[in-house]
């Protein structure tokens, strides 16, 4: 590669330089090929005549060819086909060894001297050109630089093939083209260098072809860097904040920023974020608690070594130190090793200390995450030996990450603060723990909807009742979302109140269906959420399971139907009247008893457990199918049922209850006749008390005497005949005096009351519980009391 | 004695004598001479009340006071020409030939045997007498020929309006107790069910039904006219109970078997088809009657009701289960121990006399009168609706 000389004296020399030699007589004796192109005469027709021919007027020069002297003078010659050429003329004499001059060498230059000038201006601009300029010729394959490119990193970049492809390419295809090149970064995080080279085709002007490639390169460093910010943030919008998960969100923002921002990163939340509370705006205390949620570093492999606190611990900063400076101010803070404060924070440290030491720690941003005006956390990013330090924009990169990140933090925040708000409302509605009762083994399983659909209005309940019977109740809310969910709570205390009041299930339905109009006509927003049904949209199955009757009292209210597997192995959909939705109105909900053998197991569920087949009929043939075959525990079943019946990720909500049917036998109840005879009322006393004796209950014998007195005294005083006493003996001793009188004085239960017999109020102070409860041959008083101890 | 001083309640002290046997007087009334299931359960209960207190229990079959065996418990010469041990709980051949025998005049020997066995404490210190088991006195008052009675005081049972048992251990004066009652066990202590009120309770639970045409089955003829007091009262109670509900009563002797039981509710149906329930005293014709109703097309409860007084497994054992007064064997078995005993240990005091009224126990046999089958359209029943 040659390099261009500063004195560009010798460019007159070029090979096809217009030159003549003229004899010391005028005659011209030699003629270039340049000469030839300039005038149009070839040598033979030139040489042997007088120079002066050539001349437009022979006299004008002024030059002689005599002397030894150099001359240089503007001459118009003429051309052969007679047009006048304006030329300057330098005449050198061309000497012989004894110094005598033989001949004048005459180089013709067109243009004055003055434009000479400038065209060797712009070979010293191209040679000293602080824009790195070269020049690439496609016949020798040399390059030549000029000062500004002795300097530049395309030195290296000439032996990259990529440049290199590049320039060829231009040469090829006469096409400017640019280049961008990069010098490798000393370390990851360091500002790269980087180059924009333009390329074009240097052509010959006379033939066109291209001889070479220019080319000029211009630092983009700059350009480069803020365009990888935008790229940055750019990723960042799409990578952080992808799901609604808040520690996801904190990880995201932690890996985008390792390793292109910083050599470590470290997310920190408020600990009452974590929790799901509702942050105070504005900054935050320095003293506040903040837990690790989420850091990255370059260390290749899972761990990060460069954590002073593990994921999840406490973390906690010094008032000076910048993390705290940033939550306190809530504004970003560079710091770094030429920081006292920093250096004060990592000594107070020791873990930290350590790990600065060790990876050479020295620059450090803090960001908060503050996301409409609430701050969340801080962000910490870091970096250690062979990064430079940060600069300015790269605070302002950092500032608008936390931000994004921040916005992100508290979608999931929220999200996950109203999604278990949802959750927590629906399941506060549901039955954690049933009540104990005996007259049914139950297990039951509740399943939300997957993603997405939110939480539904499927609920189920067990309610025991009075004489050891239980409501075994599911329903279904329309709907998803947290109406739904109210809604569900609304009706299912309206049961269990209903179903306390032990109306029969037909009836507690009726009233069910004018609970539900009313909620309609008095709740717009519920109309205004669904629309199309014109209503709350409810769907309710009640039953009554009596174990010592075995029968089961079933009414629906456009529920599925249950299914039932007798002790045989049999099974089968109960046939019901569907009866109409509730809210509807009008039309009767109609009872379907059922005897039970004892030991039958009967699944309660909702439709979102059929529903997903196509076909109903098919689903429910699968529910039989699961149902029947054998499996050790009702839970098991449970599982089996949900198993068998359900896709991966159920798009309704799914209630599943089963009820496995125990029966009372002769041993546990006793029940009798009585005449309306006062008379009787010793002879029941003394019955009970024979009863609790044989049934080793003598100790509750003064309290059950007192009860029975009590009440077969009020029945027969008030009741109509006939008259029943029962004595039921399970979890708790239940006394019950039936007759066919339906006026009850009390329908209400009532612990307390100052109303109302002493002889109940005595019934109320002795037993745990009292009621009554209409049947359809009149009414029922109960009383329960513990079952003695041991 | 040794053992039995332990026990959370001595026997009496009643001297060196002191048998710490009670007497239990029971003729089975079974078919065959057996005991029935419900007669087993009352000597049971009476052995199994007696043991806390120390004592054991001597089973006579004795359904008179001529029988051998009633002598022999209470310690009296026997019998001429009697046949000594075995048979004792056999049969009613001795029964029978006892009560035969009783018209050849045997009162002759009851007073010797009063004086005899009711001086305790007279003397004759018992050899073994610190053995334990029924085996030594028995030999004993037999080396000595009788005259001595094996057992502190008797339980009789199946007591007849006219009961010479009962009339003989009264005017003996020997401590006994009754099971069931008649006016001359007022003497003595008695614990009886108020059977005259039961059948009451039967026929007024029909009446709260809304039953009105209520027949009556009682015992067996031959029972009744023994004079076997619950057959008696029973009837009593029942006619009462319809006077009192202005209805005629309908009573039926019936035999303790399957066949009468069938047969008699032929008779109650020719008698008056209106009939829709029926009270029963007749356990053991029980399922005879539940095969006649339906043999005459009446299905209980539904348009038949049935109510009676039984132990609770006869009426458990029956389809469907019988709407009764319990009889409380157990109950009245230990009362009846409690008052032997009281006696036994304050012989002075007033005989205490316990009527037990049990109330009807509800099971699956009673329902709410109907109108008669066809002269209404006969009202809708739910639809169980399972074809399983």
């Amino acid at each position: 590669m040659t390099t261009f000389d500063q004195n560009l004296g010798h460019y007159g020399w070029s090979p096809d330089a217009a030159t003549a030699t003229i004899s010391l007589e005028g005659i011209v004796t030699g003629w270039s090929e340049g000469a030839r192109r300039l005038l149009g005469y070839r040598a033979s027709e030139v040489v042997g005549r007088a120079a002066a021919d050539l001349l437009v007027d022979r006299e004008a020069t002024g030059f002689s060819p005599v002397g030894s002297q150099e001359w240089s003078g503007a001459a118009a010659l003429r051309h052969r086909d007679g047009h006048r050429v304006e030329l300057t003329l330098h005449a050198q004499p061309s000497l012989d060894g004894d110094g005598a001059t033989q001949a004048f060498v005459v180089t013709a230059t067109t243009g004055t001297p003055a434009s000479q000038r400038d065209r060797w201006m712009v070979e010293w601009a191209f040679a000293q050109s602080s824009i790195a300029l070269s020049t690439y010729s496609a016949a020798s394959g040399s390059w030549r630089l000029n000062a500004g490119a002795e300097v530049d990193p395309l030195g290296e970049a000439r032996s990259d093939e990529g440049f290199l492809r590049c320039v060829r390419r231009v040469a090829e295809e006469a096409m400017p083209m640019r280049y961008e090149g990069f010098a490798p970064a000393p370390a990851a995080a360091a500002r790269q260098r980087s180059w924009i080279v333009e390329l074009w085709p240097v052509r010959d002007p006379e033939s066109g072809e291209v001889a070479g490639v220019g080319t000029a390169a211009f630092d983009s460093s700059e350009q480069y860097a803020a365009r990888q910010r935008l790229a940055l943030l750019n990723e960042a919008g799409t990578r952080i904040g992808t799901t609604l998960n808040v520690g996801r969100t904190a990880q995201e923002l932690a890996d985008l920023a390792v390793p292109r921002l910083a050599d470590f990163a470290s997310v920190d939340l408020l600990d009452s974020v974590i929790r799901g509370e509702e942050p105070v705006p504005g900054p935050v205390d320095a003293a506040v608690v903040l837990r690790r949620i989420a850091h990255q570093s370059t260390t290749e492999g899972g761990d990060v070594p460069e954590a002073a606190v593990d994921l999840g611990g406490i973390d906690t900063y010094p008032p000076f130190s910048p993390p705290a400076r940033s939550l306190t101010s809530g504004r970003p803070v560079l710091s770094g090793a030429d920081d006292p404060d920093f250096a004060r924070w990592v000594a107070e440290h020791e873990s930290r200390a350590a790990i600065v030491r060790e990876h050479g720690f020295h620059s450090v941003m803090a960001t908060p995450l503050r996301a409409r005006g609430i701050t969340l956390g801080v962000a910490v990013f870091v970096r250690g030996k062979g990064s430079p330090p940060f600069q300015q924009d790269d605070l302002i990169l950092a500032e608008e990450l936390a931000g994004r990140a921040a916005v992100g933090v508290d979608n999931a925040r929220r999200y996950t603060r109203e999604r278990t708000n949802a959750l927590t409302l629906q399941r506060s509605l549901l039955p954690r723990d049933l009540p104990k009762q005996a007259a049914v083994e139950v297990a039951y399983r509740y399943l939300p909807a997957g993603t997405g659909a939110g939480v539904g209005g499927d609920w189920f309940d067990v309610v025991p009742l009075s004489g050891t019977r239980v409501a075994l109740v599911v329903g279904d809310v329309v709907g998803h979302g947290i109406h739904a969910s109210a809604t569900m709570g609304r009706l299912r205390t309206a049961v269990r109140t209903l179903a306390d009041v032990d109306l029969p299930p037909d009836e507690l339905l009726t009233h069910l269906d004018d609970l539900v109009s009313h909620l309609t006509s008095d709740d717009d927003s519920i109309v205004r959420e669904l629309p199309y049904t014109g209503g709350v949209g409810a769907t309710c199955l009640y039953a009554v399971y009596d174990p010592v009757s075995r029968i089961c009292t079933l009414a629906s209210a456009g529920h599925v139907p249950p299914a039932v597997l007798l002790p045989d192995g049999s099974v089968s959909i109960v046939h019901l009247t569907p009866g109409p939705l509730l809210g509807v109105g009008g039309l009767p909900f109609e009872p379907t008893e059922l005897e039970l053998p004892e030991g039958s197991l009967l699944a309660f569920y909702t439709d979102g457990l059929i529903a997903h087949e196509r076909d109903i009929g098919v689903g429910l043939e699968r529910l039989c199918a699961a149902l029947a075959s054998p499996v050790p525990s009702l839970e098991i079943t449970c599982d089996a049922i949900l198993k068998d019946l359900l896709p991966e990720s159920p798009s309704d909500d799914v209630a599943l209850l089963l009820a496995r049917t125990r029966a009372l036998h002769a041993d546990q109840v006793a029940a009798w006749a009585l005449p309306s005879d006062p008379a009787i009322v010793a002879d029941a006393r003394a019955q009970a008390s024979r009863q609790l004796a044989a049934w080793g209950l003598q100790e509750a014998a003064f309290v059950t005497e007192l009860v029975v007195s009590e009440l077969v005294t009020n029945a027969i005083r008030y009741g109509d005949v006939p008259i029943g006493l029962r004595l039921i003996r399970d979890r708790t001793l239940i006394c019950e005096v039936s007759d066919a009188s339906s006026t009850a004085p009390h329908l209400r239960r009532a612990r307390t009351f100052d109303e109302g017999g002493r002889g109940l109020h005595m019934v109320a102070q002795l037993t745990q519980g009292w009621g009554t409860r209409q049947t359809p041959t009149g009414k029922t008083i109960w009383a329960e009391q513990p079952l003695p101890v041991g | 004695m040794t053992e039995r001083t332990g026990e959370a309640t001595a026997p009496p002290a009643g001297g060196g004598d002191a048998t710490h046997t009670l007497g239990l007087l029971y003729p089975p009334s079974g078919r065959g001479g057996n005991y029935t299931t419900m007669q087993l359960a009352f000597i049971g209960g009476v052995a199994e009340a007696a043991t806390p207190y120390g004592y054991d229990v001597l089973l006579s079959p004795a359904g008179t006071d001529t029988d051998a065996s009633f002598r022999r418990m209470v310690g009296e010469r026997r019998v001429d020409g009697e046949r000594h041990g075995g048979g004792e709980l056999g049969a009613d051949g001795e029964w029978r030939r006892a009560r035969e025998s009783r018209a050849g005049g045997e009162w002759r020997g009851t007073g010797e045997s009063r004086a005899g066995g009711h001086r305790r404490g007279e003397g004759q210190p018992r050899a073994g007498g610190d053995r334990p088991g029924e085996g030594q006195p028995r030999e004993d008052g037999e080396g000595r020929g009788g005259g001595r009675a094996r057992v502190d005081g008797v339980i009789v049972m199946e007591i007849r309006r006219e009961d010479d048992r009962v009339e003989h251990l009264a005017e003996a004066g020997f401590p006994f107790v009754a099971i069931g009652r008649n006016h001359r066990a007022d003497e003595a202590g008695w614990v009886d069910l108020d059977f005259a009120g039961l059948a009451i309770g039967c026929v007024r639970h029909l009446a709260d039904l809304g039953h009105r045409r209520i027949a009556f089955v009682n015992r067996s003829e031959q029972l009744y006219k023994i004079g076997y007091g619950f057959a008696r009262l029973g009837h009593e109670g029942y006619v009462t109970a319809m006077a009192d509900l202005g209805q005629e009563p309908h009573t039926y002797l019936c035999g303790d078997d399957l066949a009468s039981g069938e047969e008699v509710v032929t008779r109650i149906l020719a008698d008056e088809p209106a009939t829709t329930s029926l009270v029963t005293m007749n356990e053991a014709a029980l399922e005879g009657v539940y095969r006649g109703l339906t043999r005459h097309g009446r299905s209980v409860p539904r348009d038949f009701s049935v109510v009676g007084v039984a132990a609770s497994p006869w009426a458990e054992q029956v389809t469907p289960q019988l709407t009764a007064a319990e009889i409380p064997a157990k109950e009245m078995s230990r009362v009846a121990v409690e008052l032997m005993v009281e006696r036994l240990r304050s012989p002075g005091s007033t005989p205490r006399h316990v009527l037990l009224k049990p109330l009807i126990t509800l099971r699956s046999s009673t329902g709410r009168c109907l109108p008669v089958p066809g002269s209404e359209p006969e009202p809708k029943f739910p639809d169980f609706d399972v074809d399983f």
